[in-house]
């Protein structure tokens, strides 16, 4: 596996890292070869775009920097601590803490409204609901205010909401109760270009305002001229 | 873990899916239904079944077996071994332990409902269920030779009221060619319901019985010999023999005493029970059959249980996406997992109070029909603790089969990666 990484904007700020990855490999099965992925080095508020086709490993990439898989080699550190020594319960409340994550699609929970989507990481984690002010339901009504979904989408079936408006309120569940890290695979792929920009623009704009870094996976290298970072995973040869 | 989150989620789902679960809901109410009402009916024909007689200390009869003899005196089923002799009745009724006795006289029959000769002890001593006595509907207990008081269940069936006269038949059977017709009887009164054999009998006296036979001692009317209802004016008629005699005792303690001499009695082989005794193990016969029907209702219901277990595993697939998303904001397997276990029990209690509240229904609206038609008396109670065991099962073995797709999700979800849906 190649890679390769250009950083666009001094990596050598004073804050901390939010996110920190080191000889990370992961092999799906004994047979299989290990996948290798490059180190990662993201300070805090910055944007990484991680740019591959299809088959590079991008999704297992995310897997284990949201702590879903375990690597068998290397280590992911997230605001300092070192997943791997978390246990998988600690692992599944550190995600609630300090991750939002945003699918290519099928990102809502069908059986709840738009609302009680967006407030769901405020019910699973109590970090994420200190930091909502005041409440969870105005924070979610301002950020789907910000994302524009018109008023009476708010408590409608999410099943019956374009594609784009989907995914405008992943992006603000994501985005409630700040969290550090903002996870994103593929979100805009189901997008026409003018949607995929707006999202873009509106995700990268409400992330700046809360100090959180988004780590951004598109095989559209076009996208990347938003972020400081960029990492390329090659295909396997 | 979020127990707060994991009920609302559930709840939630299990309205989101409402179509496609109601009809599984509707199968569970049906199969609890049935095993609610199987267990109710049990309990309540156990409890009139075995109250069919009481108070009566002792049924004594020719010798036999005391199966046989509680069928025939209490049941009206089958024939009498043969009778005892009417001196050794009155040797009875001079024995000192004895504070009443019932005699019954039994052989002939009016349009297939067999007659019973007894006395003015009948109505007096005669008990059952709760001790309730047998009242009469109409009219007055009989008082002359020729009159006949009817069981409930017989005037309600040929439609009969008092100061009608009948024709009763010689011998058993529902259609008889030799009939009693030269002394017809009157109809002097109609019993209250009891929900037992008495129901289906008619009661006259004794000396009835003894004055419709003159004339039939060769087993048919000898035309001439028998006699008229104004024939037996002035005439005094004393029975030979009576086919047995329910005894009522001064001290229960005495009951065994007693039994046992009348087993033992030298002067005619007798035969004593325990009406008690005889009715419980005639139910253990019966009961067999009862807790097989019970367990084939428990197979329905697991079998409801697996059509649910079935249709949540269907369910899964739909579920994957949603699964993702959950893991993905934080939530930790178990919680995924407990989804399917709450969403199982939530179902199971749904259909445990639907079933109640059918069960209910169907009894309120069944009982009048049912007493009306049948002679059988259903009463809405509250359930006993058996019943509510029994419907506490439910729930618990619907979170047991409600772990197998927990454990599935739990399994899979603890190695799939962000985003991931499939196996």
């Amino acid at each position: 596996m190649t890679s390769t990484t250009e950083t666009r904007h001094n990596p050598a700020k004073d804050g901390e890292l939010a996110l920190e990855a080191r000889d990370l490999g992961f092999q799906w099965a004994a047979t299989q070869p290990m996948l290798r992925f490059p180190d990662l080095t993201i300070p805090c508020g910055e944007h990484l775009f991680l740019q591959g086709a299809s088959g590079s490993g991008k999704s297992t990439l995310l897997s284990l920097l949201s702590g879903m898989q375990a690597p068998h080699s290397g280590s992911v550190r997230i605001f300092g601590s070192e997943l791997q020594r978390l246990g998988s319960g600690a692992r599944d409340r550190f995600r609630a803490d300090h991750i939002g994550v945003i699918f290519q699609q099928f990102n809502l929970v069908p059986y709840l409204s738009a609302l009680a989507n967006v407030t769901l990481p405020c019910r699973l984690s109590r970090v994420r609901l200190e930091q909502t002010r005041p409440d969870p339901d105005s924070a979610a009504k301002e950020l789907l205010g910000l994302l524009a979904i018109p008023e009476n989408h708010w408590h409608r079936n999410v099943t019956r909401l374009s594609i784009g408006q989907q995914q405008r309120i992943a992006a603000a569940r994501a985005l409630i109760g700040s969290p550090g890290i903002i996870l994103a695979d593929e979100p805009t792929s189901a997008l026409d270009a003018d949607n995929r920009d707006r999202f873009l623009d509106l995700l990268l704009g409400l992330a700046d305002k809360r100090g959180a870094s988004v780590i951004f996976v598109s095989h559209d290298r076009s996208l990347s001229r938003h972020f400081q970072h960029l990492i390329h995973l090659g295909a396997e040869s | 873990m979020k127990t707060r989150l994991a009920f609302s989620l559930a709840l939630a789902s299990l309205w989101h899916r409402r179509r496609v679960l109601t009809l599984v809901c509707l199968t569970l109410t049906l199969s609890v239904s049935l095993l609610l009402g199987i267990q109710y009916l049990r309990t309540e024909v156990r409890q009139s079944f075995t109250s069919t007689i009481s108070g009566t200390d002792l049924i004594v009869g020719a010798r036999s077996g005391q199966l046989n003899l509680l069928l025939y005196t209490v049941f009206h089923i089958g024939d009498a071994t043969n009778n005892i002799r009417w001196s050794t009745f009155q040797r009875l009724q001079e024995d000192q332990r004895i504070d009443w006795l019932i005699p019954i006289s039994l052989g002939d029959s009016y349009r297939g409902y067999r007659v019973v000769a007894t006395d003015s002890n009948f109505p007096e001593h005669f008990r059952y269920g709760q001790e309730q006595p047998v009242n009469l509907a109409e009219g007055e207990w009989f008082s002359d030779v020729f009159h006949v008081v009817l069981g409930a269940g017989v005037a309600r069936e040929l439609g009969h009221q008092p100061g009608e006269e009948v024709i009763l038949s010689h011998g058993g059977g529902r259609t008889s060619f030799s009939n009693h017709e030269d002394t017809p009887f009157r109809i002097t009164g109609i019993l209250e319901a009891t929900g037992t054999p008495v129901d289906q009998a008619v009661y006259i006296s004794l000396e009835g019985m003894e004055a419709m036979h003159v004339g039939w001692e060769s087993g048919v009317a000898i035309p001439g010999r028998t006699l008229t209802p104004e024939k037996t004016r002035g005439m005094t008629f004393t029975p030979d023999a009576i086919t047995a005699a329910y005894v009522g005792l001064k001290s229960p303690v005495l009951t065994f005493q007693l039994q046992r001499a009348l087993n033992q009695s030298a002067e005619e082989p007798l035969s004593a029970i325990l009406p008690g005794v005889a009715l419980s193990e005639l139910w253990r016969l019966m009961g067999q059959f009862e807790k097989a029907l019970l367990g084939i209702t428990g197979f329905v219901v697991i079998t409801s249980l697996v059509g649910l277990v079935a249709v949540l595993l269907t369910l899964q697939a739909q579920r994957a996406h949603e699964i993702a998303v959950l893991r993905a904001t934080g939530a930790s397997t178990g919680l995924v997992a407990s989804l399917h276990v709450i969403e199982c029990v939530a179902l199971a209690l749904v259909s445990c109070l639907l079933a109640l509240a059918v069960g209910a229904g169907l009894l309120t609206g069944v009982a009048p029909w049912l007493l009306d038609n049948y002679g059988i008396n259903l009463t809405l109670r509250p359930l006993n603790p058996t019943e509510w065991a029994l419907l506490a099962t439910v729930p618990a073995a619907a979170a047991l089969v409600g772990l197998l797709p927990a454990f599935a999700t739990w399994r899979r979800t603890r190695t799939q990666g962000l985003g991931e849906i499939g196996e």
